[in-house]
C-alpha cells in the first residue's frame, strides 16, 4: 500500500537572489527509508527544513498527510521529528533536560516548568540516553560541557523520545565512531516501540555522505544545486548516478 | 608632528572642554556668604551626631527606606521581566502575533522609562497626596520599563536556531516559550537584578526629599535646619546600608538546582504579583483623586507658558545634560591619570564613593551655599555624581586589565603618565565611552532632580506647574521631557552601536 505521508509539489526556495531549491517534486510514502545524497551546499539542509515546516518555500506546496502545513494542528505537526545537522540544543540546559524537551509536545506546561526546575522525572529521558549509549555521568552536564559525539547523541535522543513516526535526520552520524553509527542507525530506522510498528511503520529521510551506509535504505535521492537529479530504489543505484551529483 | 588625532582616547578627554563655559559661569556666580556653612558641612562628616535618639530615628527611617526600596525592587524586577518577555521578539514569533503590537508596547515602555522616578513621584504626590505607597509606585513605574528593556535585550540573544528546533517539537506554546527564555531570564536576575536593588534604595532616598518618607526625608529635613552633624549621621548610616546590602547579596548564590530555594523564589514571585494586583484594584477603587477630578481638567486649565519660555527651558535641559555628560566622561580618566599613584588612588576611590553615596540634591544644596543657582551648578552636581559612577566602572576595568604593556612602556623610560595613557587607558577607552553613552541616557532623566532643586530647565517648570495645578502645562512639560529623553536614547543607541 502506497500511503503518501509527505509530499512536495513544485517547491522552490529563493534566498535573496539565489535559487536554493529549484522546482522540487517529492513523495515520501509511509514506511520508506530514504537516503538523501548530495555534496556540500547542494541544499540538503534546506530541503529538510522545508519538509518539517521550518522554512516556508517561495513557491509550491508542502503536504503532510495530504493537508497543507497551515491546516494542520499541533498534534499532527508533531508527527515529524528532526535531527538537525547543527543539533540546535539549548546550550545552558543539561543533557537530560534537553532530552526531556522532546517530551514537551505530549505534556502540559507544568511538565515544562518542572523540567526547567530539574524536578521532573528523567526516567524516560535516561532510557533513551542509554539506548544512545550515553553514559550516566553526563546526564546532568550542561550541553556546552559535552564532546561533539555526546552532543550529537543527545540531539538524537531528544528526537527519538518524541516517538514520532516520520524522522528527518540531517547527517546524524557526524562525530560518531563506527560502532556507534551502527547502533544509532538501527535505533533511527527501526521503531523502538514494537506495538506501534504495525499501525504506522517508521518513515525516515536521512541525509548522509557515507555511501557504505546505504544498505539499510530502500530509496536514494540525489540532489545537486537545489535540484533532484535522481530518486530511485537503492538496488538500482549505479556509479553514473553518483557521478552526476558529486 | 604630533597632531591631535581623534581616537577613542582623545574622545574621552575632549569633553573636558565643557569646563570652560561651566567655570566661567560658576566663577561669576560665586558668593562667600555660605562659605562657613560649607566648611561646617565638611567638618561634620568626621563628627556625626550619635546619641540614642538619633539611632532610634535612623532605625525607623532606614526601615522605611528598606521597605520601599525592597518592595519597589521586587515589583519592578518581576513586572520588568514580564514586560520584557512580552516586548521581546521571541514572544511574537512563538505566538505568531503581528509585529506592530510589539512596536507599540516598546514605544509605550520607552515613554514611561523616559520620565524619571522623581517626576513620577511629584506627579503622583500631587494627584494622590503623600502616602506610603506613592514611593513604591513612583519607583516601580519607570523601573519596570527600564528593567523590561534589559530583559528584552537579553531575550534577543536567544539563538534563532534553538527557537526553530523547539518550535519543530510542536510543544504547547507556553512550554516552548518558558523553555527558551528560562536561562536568559534567570541570568538577568542574577547579573542585573541585585544591582537594581541598590538603585531602588538610592531612588527611595531621593524621593524622600520630596516627602515620600524614609532616610531621604530625614536627610532633607536636617539640611533644611542646617543640622550638618545629624545629616552626616544619616549619610553614613545610608553608606553602611548600601555597603552591607552589597556584601550580603554577593554572598548569596542563586542556585536553581536547589529545590527549596527555587520553590521559595516561585512563591515570592506569585505573592508579589498577587499582592500588586490586589493593591492596584484597591488603589483604583479607594482613591478620591483629590486634586485631579477628571481628565477634562487637562483641557480646561490654561497655560501661561509662552512658546519662547518653553523653548528656552528645553534648551536649558539639553545644555544641562550635555555639560553633565561631559564632566562624567572626562573627569574620571583625567583625575585617575594625573594622580596616578597608590595613595592618590585610595583617595580618589573614597571621593568617588562619596559622590555616589551623597544624593544629588544634597550635593547641589551644599554647592548652593557658595554659588548662585545656575545651569552650570546643576550640571556640576549631576556631572560629579555620575563621574562617581563612571569612575567606579573605570577603576574596576583598569584593575582587571592586563598590565604588561604599561609595565613594558615604563621600563622603556616613558613617563608614568604617558605609559598609563597609552598602555592602560587607551585599551579601555572604547568600552568606557560605550558605557558613558549608556550613562548619559540616565543623566538626561536625572536632569529632573537637579532641575527641581536648582531651579533650572524643565524639572523646575514641572514643579511650578504642578503646584499651581496647571495640568496642561504639566502635560506639555512631560511630553517635552520624554521627547528629549527618547531622542537622547536614540542618539546614544547609535553611538553605542558604533562603539561595540
Ligand atoms: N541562512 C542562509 N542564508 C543564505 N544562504 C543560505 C542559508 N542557508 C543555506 N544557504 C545556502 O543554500 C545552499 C544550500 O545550503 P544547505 O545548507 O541546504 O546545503 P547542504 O546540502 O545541507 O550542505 P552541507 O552538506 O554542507 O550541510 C548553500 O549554497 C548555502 O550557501
Ligand atoms: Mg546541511
Amino acid at each position: 500500500m502506497n500511503n503518501t505521508v509527505l509530499e512536495l509539489k513544485n517547491i522552490s526556495y529563493k534566498y535573496k537572489n539565489d535559487l536554493i531549491l529549484n522546482k522540487i517534486n517529492l513523495k515520501i510514502n509511509s514506511g520508506e527509508k530514504i537516503a538523501l545524497l548530495g555534496k556540500s551546499g547542494s541544499g540538503k539542509t534546506t530541503l529538510i527544513s522545508v519538509l518539517n515546516g521550518t522554512i516556508k518555500p517561495t513557491q509550491g506546496e508542502v503536504k503532510l498527510f495530504n493537508k497543507n502545513f497551515e491546516e494542520l494542528d499541533r498534534k499532527q505537526k508533531s508527527k515529524i521529528t528532526t535531527i538537525w545537522q547543527d543539533l540546535r540544543l539549548i546550550e545552558d540546559l543539561s543533557a537530560e533536560q534537553n532530552v526531556n524537551c522532546g517530551l514537551l509536545a505530549k505534556n502540559n506546561f507544568y511538565f515544562a516548568f518542572k523540567n526547567l526546575l530539574n524536578i521532573s522525572s528523567f526516567k524516560k529521558a535516561h532510557k533513551y540516553m542509554q539506548l544512545c549509549r550515553l553514559h550516566n555521568s553526563i546526564y546532568d552536564k550542561k550541553i556546552r560541557q559535552l564532546s561533539g559525539g555526546q552532543k550529537q547523541r543527545v540531539a538524537i535522543a531528544r528526537s527519538l523520545i518524541q516517538g514520532s513516526n516520520i524522522l528527518l535526520a540531517d547527517e546524524p552520524f557526524n562525530n560518531l565512531d563506527p560502532k556507534l553509527i551502527t547502533t544509532i542507525k538501527n535505533l533511527m530506522l527501526e521503531s523502538i516501540d514494537k506495538n506501534n510498528t504495525k499501525k504506522s511503520p517508521k518513515t525516515a529521510l536521512v541525509s548522509l555522505h557515507r555511501l557504505d551506509l546505504l544498505n539499510d535504505f530502500d530509496k536514494v535521492i540525489g540532489i545537486r544545486d537545489g535540484k533532484i537529479f535522481f530518486n530511485i530504489k537503492r538496488n538500482n543505484l549505479k556509479k553514473i548516478h553518483l557521478d552526476k551529483i558529486y | 608632528m604630533n597632531k591631535l588625532k581623534l581616537n577613542y582616547t582623545s574622545l574621552s578627554f575632549l569633553p573636558i572642554l565643557v569646563c570652560i563655559p561651566l567655570g566661567y559661569q560658576l566663577i561669576n556666580n560665586i558668593h562667600f556668604g555660605g562659605l562657613k556653612l560649607f566648611q561646617e558641612f565638611l567638618i561634620s562628616a568626621f563628627n556625626p551626631k550619635i546619641d540614642n535618639e538619633i539611632i532610634i530615628t535612623i532605625i525607623k527611617r532606614l526601615n522605611e527606606t528598606i521597605l520601599i526600596g525592597l518592595f519597589s525592587w521586587l515589583v519592578s524586577i518581576i513586572f520588568g521581566a514580564i514586560f520584557g518577555i512580552i516586548s521581546s521578539n521571541i514572544f511574537y514569533k512563538i505566538f505568531n502575533i503581528p509585529n506592530f503590537l510589539y512596536r507599540i508596547i516598546r514605544f509605550f515602555l520607552t515613554i514611561i522609562r523616559s520620565i524619571h522616578e522623581v517626576v513620577w513621584g511629584i506627579l503622583l504626590i500631587q494627584i494622590y497626596g503623600i502616602n506610603f505607597s506613592i514611593g513604591i509606585l513612583a519607583i516601580s513605574i519607570p523601573y519596570i520599563a527600564i528593567n523590561s528593556k534589559v530583559f528584552a535585550e537579553q531575550l534577543e540573544t536567544i539563538d534563532y536556531k534553538s527557537f526553530e528546533s523547539i518550535n519543530q517539537i510542536n510543544a504547547p506554546k507556553f512550554s516552548s516559550l518558558l523553555t527558551l527564555i528560562w536561562n536568559p531570564i534567570i541570568n538577568t536576575f542574577k547579573n542585573f537584578g541585585l544591582y537594581r536593588l541598590e538603585c531602588s534604595i538610592r531612588s527611595t532616598v531621593i524621593l524622600g526629599f520630596f516627602g515620600v518618607g524614609g532616610i531621604g526625608t530625614s536627610i532633607f529635613l536636617s539640611f533644611q535646619t542646617l543640622n550638618f552633624r545629624e545629616l552626616w549621621t544619616y549619610l553614613w548610616s545610608l553608606a553602611i546600608l548600601i555597603i552591607l546590602s552589597g556584601l550580603i547579596f554577593k554572598k548569596i548564590k542563586f542556585n536553581t538546582a536547589n529545590k527549596i530555594l527555587s520553590i521559595f523564589f516561585i512563591a515570592v514571585f506569585f505573592i508579589t504579583i498577587l499582592f500588586s494586583f490586589s493593591y492596584f484594584i484597591y488603589f483604583i477603587f479607594n482613591n478620591n483623586f483629590e486634586n485631579f477630578n477628571s481628565f477634562s481638567f487637562l483641557f480646561k486649565s490654561s497655560s501661561d507658558l509662552g512658546l519662547f519660555d518653553f523653548l528656552k527651558l528645553i534648551l536649558e535641559t539639553i545644555i544641562l545634560s550635555l555639560l553633565s555628560t561631559g564632566i562624567a566622561i572626562s573627569f574620571p580618566p583625567l583625575v585617575i591619570g594625573i594622580f596616578n599613584n597608590n595613595t592618590s588612588k585610595i583617595f580618589i576611590k573614597i571621593f568617588a564613593f562619596l559622590l555616589r553615596l551623597i544624593p544629588t540634591p544634597v550635593i547641589l544644596l551644599t554647592l548652593l551655599t557658595f554659588n548662585n543657582p545656575s545651569i552650570s551648578l546643576a550640571a556640576l552636581t549631576l556631572g560629579l555624581h555620575n563621574a562617581g559612577i563612571t569612575s567606579k566602572l573605570l577603576f574596576t576595568n583598569l584593575d582587571s586589565q592586563d598590565k604588561r604593556n604599561y609595565i613594558a612602556m615604563k621600563s622603556l623610560g616613558i613617563s608614568k603618565k604617558t605609559s598609563w595613557l597609552l598602555g592602560l587607558f587607551s585599551q579601555q577607552a572604547k568600552s568606557y565611552l560605550a558605557y558613558c553613552a549608556y550613562r548619559s541616557d540616565i543623566i538626561i532623566r536625572e536632569t529632573a532632580i537637579v532641575g527641581v532643586i536648582g531651579s533650572v530647565g524643565l524639572g523646575w517648570q514641572l514643579q511650578e506647574s504642578l503646584s499651581s495645578f496647571a495640568w496642561q502645562e504639566v502635560a506639555i512639560v512631560m511630553i517635552a521631557y520624554s521627547s528629549i529623553a527618547i531622542v537622547g536614547e536614540l542618539i546614544n543607541g547609535k553611538i553605542k552601536n558604533s562603539l561595540t
